[in-house]
């Protein structure tokens, strides 16, 4: 029986080996054929106190580009203190900012099958002025959508002796700021989700949003049940 | 542990069968495709377009293929010489188009042979060919030989195929009448081509498509042949090449080969050799009909490195055949053909043959950035003779120092605040200049706009210190010459046109226009109905002659179409039915 088994893998192997012989007279095509990401060395920086990037931790990622191509499974980070993609070019292990410009929406993909959703959007309202593009998280995109951006501000200033000097540190803590997008396509934008402050975005409808926050039992300022709302919101008929 | 004999017979079957599988997988691999060309005619006259259909089908499935995304047709003459080499785009298996073949070709016997990039794999098996004849409108002599033709069937009036019967309301017309085709008995939907043309006196032998699919279909190669191995386009054209020492005439591996081309903003490609020397780029829409600046990135000091291309349209096997001279009947037939020709250029009645082609389509700007640097417009200041001048004056972020005697550009980071050890990518007119001295004796006077980035920029895995940009009013990288380890090739447009060729009705009432069609109806794309009767109509003209309706196609189901069947124009209005 062993001399057969000997014999088996022999003919596996060799009926293998045939195509592989393919590959390697073949130039490599995934790299060439695929769009590039293009982007500007990041300096990262060491004046601040906290965590600049929405993931601190590379994450692998997905970007639609602006041509409609799609970059996969590049290390992404998501830096909100400037509102930029960076991206580990892992041939030179160099930190990048993506073209902005360039990139339409991206995915940090946590584990197979969950992945965050980001888009670039622009919220220039005439009353506003033109303001540039901005990322941000895509919660619930339907008749009310729910964007977040995931900003990173600097909150205030420390002094810290470091490196035999006293230095002056920025600290800085994610400031979420809430994007409602109605159906008339116009922006909503709330710095901090707050009964009152949600309320008067919606005069009209005063009444049914304060009976639907009372029956549904929610707490607004507490983001898990804004988005709640904003479900329930699309569910009912405004 | 002992085995029956029947069992070991049957643990080295399942073995075996294993094997099989494993190799089939690579098999499968490679693309069965047969190409098959429909033509309108097959005598022509220079001058004239050559109408095709091009049809690429799976050897497996006999359905329209879904792989190869180019074709290639190429007119050729007897031995190597090729005269015309036209790309088409396919989609879902089929492609149409038209050939403009110049008045300067020489009379002769031409082959037209019609392929994807994925039939090299199997020895070029897939590919068609077919043999025409070409005269020159202004060849008196005509001694010109020909490839073995044949004469036309006396009984060209009857229908060839009993599967799909061709039905016209007469078989008998007279001048300039309307011809009413109906085509029935057909088993499901299929997409055809239908030419009606003149019956010439000799005419080279035409396979149709269902004797092309009955032939031997095209073999899986062997090791051998996967050495040569093709990537099926099934995107875009794939330019294939390798880069070589010119020294020691040896492979290069692992060199970066930069693809750009003439535009407004730069644009970037690349690709790294193999260990075979063989890089491959794709060619999108966007390159359609421009010329194509290729360099090595860094190539080392002391090193010649060059970069060759593949020809495309190459062919291992030349075409060599034996030709006879042609008939009295058949000189007399050309003459004709010629005068039809004369007359229709005289008339300007040959609008619908004009070759046509058609722009970029989807195409996709490969920007070598997507940001805004330092924009500096010369015309801003005052005339500065010479780059080096501009730096001066105009650019303190840059400078340019000599290192043996060769000049260098550096850009001044401002992260790092120091100048960038390395060179910056230096683009004029949207190229990738491969020789800093091209744009050193650029003066204000030529230059619309310099771009500058100073910190380090990212395309892909390549990472540059700096960018320069320089666009100059008149094109000025056109006016350069590529550098030794460079190339620069023109890549032609993808061949369109011809999609119906039908004499106008309007033009059917104008007694005073002289109307002489040796082709009355050209329709590459008719869709047949399925088991309903598809009906098609055209004009006979004022040349009274034998003509065929020759359709050719494929079905939904995988069943190629052929059926062919005649009519006749007499020199004689109101003809009634024989």
């Amino acid at each position: 029986m062993k001399h057969y088994l000997y014999f088996s893998f022999l003919v596996i192997c060799i009926s293998m080996h045939a195509q592989t012989n393919v590959g390697s007279v073949v130039p490599p095509r995934d790299s060439t054929f695929t769009a590039k990401l293009t982007g500007e060395f990041f300096y990262e920086g060491n004046k601040y106190l906290g965590v600049q990037y929405f993931n601190d931790n590379w994450t692998q990622g997905d970007i639609l580009l602006s041509s409609g191509e799609m970059v996969s499974n590049v290390s992404l980070k998501y830096n909100g203190l400037f509102d930029e993609v960076i991206w580990m070019n892992t041939s030179n292990f160099g930190k990048f900012k993506v073209d902005k410009s360039f990139v339409k929406e991206f995915w940090l993909k946590y584990e197979p099958g969950s992945s965050i959703h980001f888009k670039r959007i622009n919220v220039s309202e005439p009353d506003n002025g033109q303001q540039p593009d901005i990322f941000v998280e895509v919660v619930i995109e339907s008749r009310f959508s729910l964007f977040i951006q995931r900003k990173i501000s600097v909150v205030g200033t420390e002094t810290l002796y470091r490196n035999d000097a006293f230095r002056e540190f920025e600290t800085i803590e994610p400031t979420p700021v809430y994007y409602i997008k109605l159906p008339s396509n116009h922006y909503l934008k709330l710095n901090k989700i707050r009964r009152r402050a949600f309320l008067k975005l919606f005069p009209e409808k005063k009444k049914a949003l304060t009976k639907m926050i009372r029956v549904n039992d929610l707490n607004v300022s507490v983001e898990s049940d804004f988005v709640k709302l904003i479900e329930l919101m699309n569910k009912e008929v405004f | 542990m002992t085995m029956t004999l029947s069992k070991k017979i049957l643990i080295i079957l399942a073995v075996l069968l294993v094997a099989l599988f494993c190799s089939n997988i690579s098999a499968n691999a490679i693309s069965r495709e047969v190409a098959y060309l429909q033509t309108d005619r097959t005598t022509y006259i220079a001058g004239e377009s050559i109408f095709y259909k091009l049809y690429v089908l799976d050897a497996d499935t006999r359905k329209r293929s879904e792989i190869s995304k180019v074709g290639y047709v190429l007119l050729r003459t007897t031995g190597s010489g090729s005269s015309l080499k036209v790309r088409v785009r396919i989609d879902s298996g089929i492609a149409c188009g038209s050939i403009l073949l110049p008045d300067t070709l020489a009379s002769g016997a031409y082959q037209l042979v019609a392929f994807t990039s994925g039939m090299r794999n199997s020895q070029e098996q897939g590919f068609y060919y077919q043999d025409i004849t070409i005269a020159n409108r202004f060849d008196k002599e005509l001694k010109f030989k020909l490839v073995n033709s044949i004469a036309p069937d006396s009984n060209f009036l009857k229908p060839s195929n009993k599967e799909t019967v061709i039905k016209t309301d007469k078989k008998v017309y007279g001048l300039r009448e309307k011809v009413v085709v109906s085509l029935e008995n057909l088993v499901s939907k299929a997409n055809t081509s239908v030419s009606v043309y003149e019956i010439p006196v000799l005419s080279p032998r035409v396979k149709t498509i269902v004797e092309t699919m009955n032939n031997t279909l095209p073999t899986v190669p062997d090791n051998a042949q996967k050495l040569f191995y093709h990537s099926p386009e099934n995107k875009a054209k794939i330019l294939n090449g390798r880069v070589i020492d010119v020294v020691t005439n040896k492979v290069v591996n692992e060199a970066v080969v930069l693809l750009s081309c003439n535009d407004t903003v730069p644009n970037l490609q690349y690709a790294v050799t193999n260990a075979d020397g063989k890089f491959q780029l794709l060619l999108s829409d966007y390159y359609d009909g421009k010329e194509l600046f290729l360099t090595i990135k860094d190539v080392p000091a002391g090193q010649q490195l060059k970069i060759e291309t593949e020809d495309e349209f190459a062919q291992n096997q030349p075409w060599n055949s034996s030709l006879i001279s042609g008939s009295s009947d058949f000189k007399d037939y050309i003459v004709k053909s010629q005068n039809i020709v004369y007359i229709n250029k005289s008339y300007q009645l040959n609008n619908d043959l004009v070759d046509k082609s058609v722009g970029d389509i989807n195409s996709i700007c490969p920007q070598f950035y997507h940001s805004t640097g330092t924009t500096i417009l010369p015309s801003d200041f005052v005339s500065l003779d010479d780059f080096p001048e501009i730096v001066v004056e105009i650019l303190p972020q840059v400078l340019i120092t000599r290192d043996k005697g060769k000049p260098r550009i550096k850009v001044y980071n401002t992260l790092i605040k120091m100048f960038n050890r390395n060179s910056p990518a230096i683009f004029l007119d949207g190229v990738f200049v491969d020789d800093v001295n091209k744009i050193l004796v650029l003066g204000s006077e030529q230059i619309t706009k310099i771009d500058v980035f100073e910190v380090e920029r990212a395309f892909g895995d390549l990472v540059f210190s700096g960018v320069i940009s320089i666009v100059t009013k008149s094109n000025e990288i056109l006016n350069t010459k590529p550098a030794l380890h460079s190339l620069r090739l023109k890549n032609d447009r993808v061949n369109t046109g011809g999609s119906l060729v039908t004499i106008n009705p309007d033009q059917i009432l104008s007694k005073d226009l002289p109307i002489f069609k040796q082709l009355l109806y050209w329709n590459p794309n008719l869709e047949l109905k399925g088991k309903n009767t598809t009906n098609f109509e055209f004009y006979t003209s004022d040349n009274a002659a034998n003509y065929m309706i020759q359709i050719e196609g494929i079905s939904e189901d995988g069943s190629p179409i052929s059926s062919s069947s005649g009519i006749q124009v007499i020199n004689q209005p109101n003809v009634t039915n024989k």
